[in-house]
């Protein structure tokens, strides 16, 4: 019987096999058996091990406590009993979060014994709250706390977008559909708009750091004047990096507003809340970011209309009180002597050379300098400077060969 | 109006915008009403020379190991 349960072990405290021998405790030889504490420690964990199976096992959490080196211990209770169990370092690392006490949970592990105290204890491989979102929810949960804490989360911090961008940045994987989403958008609307990729994996292990560093390297070339950060749908595994901390605070550190940009309306991330825009998907992201060419055009158009209107008007009103001044001036002729008369009628004509429309078209010009301001005065041209004269219908470049100022009593 | 660096669009509309508000709503002098308008009607055209561009331009960023930035242009496979 002993000799079975020692052959079944298979391993022994300190040597690899089983050791018999007279030293006192090899069975069979003075009285009855006796063994030495770990040889029984080895027996049991054998006969758990090999008896039960791994299973799932579900239960409340209670006393989780984190080691410095990343093992995790708890116990598992119902209203009856209670289970003591570990997690160690690798698996627990995978944890989105530790469970919070009183939370319903359920493992996958096996029945073992710890030799070296004789604990009966459940190795954990897996964990997952049963509870809705499960431990994602209270991972995601527990960080948008601490940042709505810190005020990132604020609305007062959104930034405007910019109407017109000339550089729009995107920080997303060159090989997904999200980038040739913010292509094809911002081809047809704006394709005088600049894009710059700064690539980053965008799932799997590392690909928060990896977004949160190409978003820092877009900061530090300073070209983008407005950033889409995103990935096209997918499972919340997926989406995962975009509700780490390295990520939210890349995106608030950015010296440019942010536009959100990550998989489907449903899954709201923790990149999302932080960004100065959250758009459902990357081409709803290139759309705000970007204006509307065609839109854009129409309105040039109708500015430019806007602006021959009011410069209309304002010649209108300007020749009017021409006109009555002409017409006082006629009136009052009589009684003007003739030199005064002559004076006014020089600014009249002066008056009228201003005005472009009328006066232009009867063969009228106005020079202008490069600052399109007009040049009223022969001391307004130097000699050989260019300047360009205003005609009806376009204007001439010209440069000042010589000048000569007329006599004085032509001055008004 | 600038002769230094050329304006970006932006600029050029907020300006367009900022001539349009001024001329309709200012009594203005003669002299001033035209050269705002001549301004205007530059850079409206400019504005739509912009318009009419039809390839996008795509770099791509690189951040070299010393921390600075370099990029290489991206051939769009669509244009």
């Amino acid at each position: 019987m002993q000799d079975d349960l020692f052959a079944r072990s298979g391993r022994q405290p300190g040597s690899g096999s089983v050791r018999r021998g007279p030293a006192g405790w090899a069975p069979g030889r003075e009285g009855p058996a006796s063994y030495p504490v770990s040889a029984v420690n080895a027996m049991a964990k054998d006969l758990l091990e090999a008896g039960l199976p791994m299973m799932w096992v579900h239960g409340e959490v209670t006393g989780w406590t984190r080691h410095a080196k990343g093992h995790c211990y708890f116990t598992l209770r119902d209203e009856r009993s209670q289970l003591r169990a570990a997690m160690f370092r690798l698996e627990a690392q995978r944890l989105p979060a530790d469970p919070e006490e009183g939370m319903k949970v359920r493992a996958l592990g096996r029945v073992t014994l710890y030799e070296k105290r004789g604990d009966f204890q459940f190795v954990v491989s897996a964990l997952e709250a049963t509870q809705e979102g499960g431990l994602w929810r209270l991972r995601f949960d527990r960080l948008r706390a601490k940042l709505e804490a810190e005020g990132l989360l604020a609305p007062e911090r959104k930034r405007p977008l910019p109407r017109f961008p000339g550089v729009v940045g995107v920080v997303t994987s060159p090989v997904g559909a999200a980038f040739q989403d913010v292509l094809r958008v911002i081809r047809t609307r704006a394709p005088w708009t600049r894009v710059v990729l700064s690539p980053a994996r965008v799932q799997g292990d590392g690909a928060a750091l990896d977004i949160a560093r190409a978003i820092h390297t877009l900061a530090r070339s300073g070209l983008a004047d407005v950033v889409i950060v995103g990935r096209g749908g997918g499972s919340v595994e997926d989406l995962w990096a975009f509700n780490e901390e390295v990520v939210a605070r890349a995106i608030a550190a950015s010296p440019v507003p942010v536009i959100s940009a990550v998989g489907h309306e449903v899954d709201v991330t923790i990149a999302d809340l932080v960004a100065d825009l959250r758009a459902a998907t990357p081409s709803s992201a290139a759309e705000r970011a970007v204006p509307d060419g065609a839109t854009l055009a129409r309105e040039l158009d109708r500015s430019r209309h806007r602006v021959q209107t009011a410069l209309r008007r304002t010649l209108a009103t300007r020749s009017t009180a021409l006109a009555g001044a002409t017409a006082e001036l006629r009136a009052a002729g009589a009684a003007i002597v003739y030199s005064r008369r002559e004076r006014l009628v020089t600014i009249a004509n002066r008056l009228d050379a201003l005005s472009p429309l009328g006066a232009l078209a009867r063969g009228f010009a106005v020079p202008l300098d490069a600052d399109h301001r007009i040049l009223r005065d022969v001391s307004a041209f130097r000699a050989g400077a260019a300047f360009r004269l205003r005609v009806r219908d376009g204007s001439v470049g010209c440069r000042v060969t010589d000048t000569e100022r007329a006599a004085p009593s032509d001055s008004p | 109006m600038t002769r230094d660096a050329p304006l970006s669009l932006e600029q050029r509309i907020a300006r367009i915008e900022a001539i349009v508000t001024r001329l309709e709503s200012d009594r203005l002098e003669l002299e001033e009403a035209l050269s705002l308008f001549e301004e205007a009607i530059v850079h409206v055209r400019d504005a739509e020379r912009v318009l009419r561009q039809t390839e996008v331009r795509i770099d791509r960023l690189i951040a070299e190991a010393d921390g600075s930035v370099t990029m290489e242009p991206v051939r769009d496979p669509e244009s």
